[in-house]
């Protein structure tokens, strides 16, 4: 059962990367960073969802993969192996060196807990970055370029299966009777020591386990974008991997890998946000822009309102929510042809892509003020879920 | 590890007299300083073997204090503290649990987004023998392992009265069966001395009579030792055979229940009228 799932996972990433890179091109790359996007999240979350870490510095250890296998890449690469088996070794040697950082990260976290350690890491995750930035043999701030191969290598495969690896890595933790000592530190340290849980080895093992993912995935970016510069590891990328943890649901492997998927599948969309046909990139009017912001406000006031006051049935419930969408559609085409009167308005228009990163915040904050607890909460997708979900709605509907 | 391995054989039955039995925990002047304030000051006493001991007195007596000495929270200024014949005073909490100190909190201290199951099952830690790299790769042994302890922890539960909330969220129990729960999770770890935090705070008197029933079985079945602190007289007089009593951190009285009930300066102290 096993060796056919991890056939099956094999099979599947060596069969996504043959597909994509023959039927979408352009997507290839976002393909691979959505791989990798997911690994990180998955890794971070072991730290802080799973453990209780608040780590905030995540892009570090990714960037110390990226760095120390581009380097050695750059280096010692003179076709002794095939691309694609030196790549494995390369992630492989990416996670040895983000491990070993993050055994160094893991140490204060015997000391320092919640806000305090959130500041360490980043500011070890800053300092690591500015201290890259000023070294000369790795390219300082103008970055490195890492082109071992001569032809851009296929990564796609090794940072599915990365990314598949981190999920069944994290998910096997859970499943066995050595995970809830790591659940334990993350409710109460001080019960659990009491219990005899070695609480230090159990953080450092989160902190040195999921910065080894980090980076193997840093390893393959080094790879896959064949560039490197320390701008590609600033703050908010730690920021965006957290966000991914704690929209996703903190704990939850399943939140993780959506939010993931979501948050960065987000930007990328709207970032080509054109008219199908005539390639032109969309407008929208002034009117309808403000008229869509006044009517999201008032939306989710309302969705707010429902989901506060409102405890009784489910459908009922289901009722009200969509309710409070018809009513902002309603006004929004109501305002929007009410403002179409303002003529100084009506005569502006703003190109979508440009918004893309406010649509984005508002997503998250919406997303927070609706569902606090993230898109999956603490629950794991799972087939017995799936049909628990289900079952109630049926009842529900009979 | 089968259900037999929950449990040490213990003695059973009726006790022998203290002295003729092995001593498990021995306090000698054991002292903590705050600053100006002496917490705990010279307590000194011994437990032995099977004893079901109360440690009581007025609020601030330190009592709460002497356990966080007894388990590693604290490190005594002075004094030593000897579990076995080992000193472990300046030992960490968990060196102290490895070497079969396990405790409750005055304040219930679950890990409350586990279920009552799982509670329990970190109280199995320091009984895993497979390595954590093989959890990590899901391997037969760790699979094995983890059904092994979450039998025997279900086995435990059944013997607490709780098996019927194995699946239930340990914040969501009422209060009395945290408290019960929350001694299920310190047996689990199979210690040879086990500490009670005021285990029938907030009780009501059918939830007591149980609890009573339940400390006696820990110690006449098992063989644990038990060391509690509890403000209910009923309670601590009907179940304790020896108790200490402190005030301001000193030792007062020393001795049985009746001993300890007409004992002036306890009565001045704590106890007010006769109980």
């Amino acid at each position: 059962m096993r060796i056919v799932s991890i056939l099956l996972a094999c099979g599947f990433a060596f069969g996504l990367d043959t597909v994509v890179s023959q039927q979408f091109q352009s997507l290839y790359r976002l393909v691979v960073l959505a791989g990798l996007y997911i690994t990180l999240a998955v890794s971070l979350n072991l730290i802080n969802g799973i453990t209780g870490q608040f780590s905030i510095g995540h892009a570090a250890f990714y960037m110390v993969g990226a760095y120390s296998a581009g380097f050695i890449s750059k280096t010692f690469y003179a076709g002794q192996v095939s691309p694609q088996v030196w790549m494995v070794g390369m992630a492989i040697l990416g996670a040895l060196f983000a491990a070993i950082a993050g055994f160094i990260v893991g140490l204060p976290s015997l000391r320092l807990r919640g806000d305090y350690l959130a500041i360490v890491t980043l500011g070890f995750g800053e300092i690591l970055r500015i201290v890259t930035q000023n070294i000369e043999p790795i390219g300082g701030a103008y970055g490195m370029n890492v082109k071992p191969f001569g032809s851009p290598p296929q990564t796609l495969w090794l940072a599915w299966i990365l990314a598949v690896l981190c999920i069944a890595v994290c998910r096997n933790l859970l499943k066995t009777a050595h995970g809830l000592p790591f659940l334990a530190v993350r409710e109460d340290e001080v019960a659990s020591s009491a219990m005899g849980v070695n609480t230090s080895s159990t953080k450092v093992t989160a902190f040195i386990v999921g910065s080894a993912f980090a980076g193997g995935a840093g390893a393959i970016l080094a790879h896959a974008e064949s560039f490197i510069s320390p701008d590609m590891f600033k703050m908010d990328v730690s920021f965006i991997i957290l966000t991914m943890v704690v929209l996703g649901g903190t704990g939850s492997i399943t939140g993780s890998v959506l939010a993931a998927v979501a948050l960065f599948a987000i930007p990328e969309w709207l970032r080509n946000l054109q008219d199908p046909v005539t390639k032109v990139p969309i407008q929208i009017p002034g009117p309808a822009l403000v008229a869509s912001i006044l009517a999201v406000v008032m939306t989710v006031a309302l969705l707010k309102l429902a989901q506060d006051r409102y405890h009784g049935e489910r459908v009922k419930k289901i009722g009200l929510l969509l309710g409070a969408i018809f009513a902002g559609s309603v006004a929004q085409m109501v305002l929007n042809l009410a403002l179409s009167q303002i003529p100084s308005l009506a005569a502006k228009s703003f190109e979508a892509a440009a918004l893309r990163m406010v649509i984005f915040a508002a997503t998250l904050i919406i997303l927070m003020l609706l569902r606090p607890q993230g898109m999956m909460a603490q629950h794991e997708f799972s087939w017995a879920w799936v049909a628990r979900v289900f079952g109630k709605k049926e009842k529900v509907a009979a | 590890m089968g259900r037999q391995g929950l449990w040490q054989e213990g003695e059973g039955g009726s006790m022998s007299q203290p002295t003729e039995r092995p001593v498990v925990l021995s306090l000698n002047k054991a002292t903590i300083q705050f600053g100006g304030l002496i917490a705990v000051n010279e307590v000194t006493f011994d437990l032995y073997k099977g004893d079901l001991f109360g440690l009581i007195g007025p609020n601030g007596a330190g009592k709460t204090t002497c356990f966080n000495l007894i388990t590693g929270v604290y490190k005594p200024t002075s004094g030593s503290i000897k579990f076995n014949g080992k000193e472990v005073s300046g030992l960490s909490p968990a060196k102290i649990a490895t070497l079969g100190i396990c405790r409750t909190f005055q304040n219930i201290r679950l890990f409350p987004a586990l279920s009552v199951l799982e509670n329990v099952v970190v109280g199995s830690y320091l009984r895993h023998k497979v390595p954590l790299a093989f959890a990590f790769a899901y391997l037969p042994p760790a699979i094995k392992e983890t059904k092994a302890l979450r039998d025997e922890a279900m086995h435990l539960l059944e013997v607490m009265e709780l098996a019927d909330m194995a699946d239930a969220r340990s914040a969501d129990l009422p209060y009395g069966k945290q408290r019960r729960l929350e001694i299920a999770r310190a047996i689990a770890t199979q210690p040879d001395l086990l500490l009670l935090d005021e285990p029938a705070a907030g009780m009501n008197p059918q939830e007591k009579e149980d609890l009573l029933t339940t400390v006696r079985r820990i110690r006449n079945e098992f063989g644990k030792t038990v060391l509690l602190i509890e403000h209910d007289m009923r309670f601590v007089m009907g179940l304790c055979e020896r108790i200490v009593v402190l005030d301001h951190g000193e030792e007062i009285a020393n001795g049985p229940p009746e001993a300890i009930r007409n004992n002036p300066k306890v009565i001045e102290a704590y106890l007010g009228e006769a109980v």
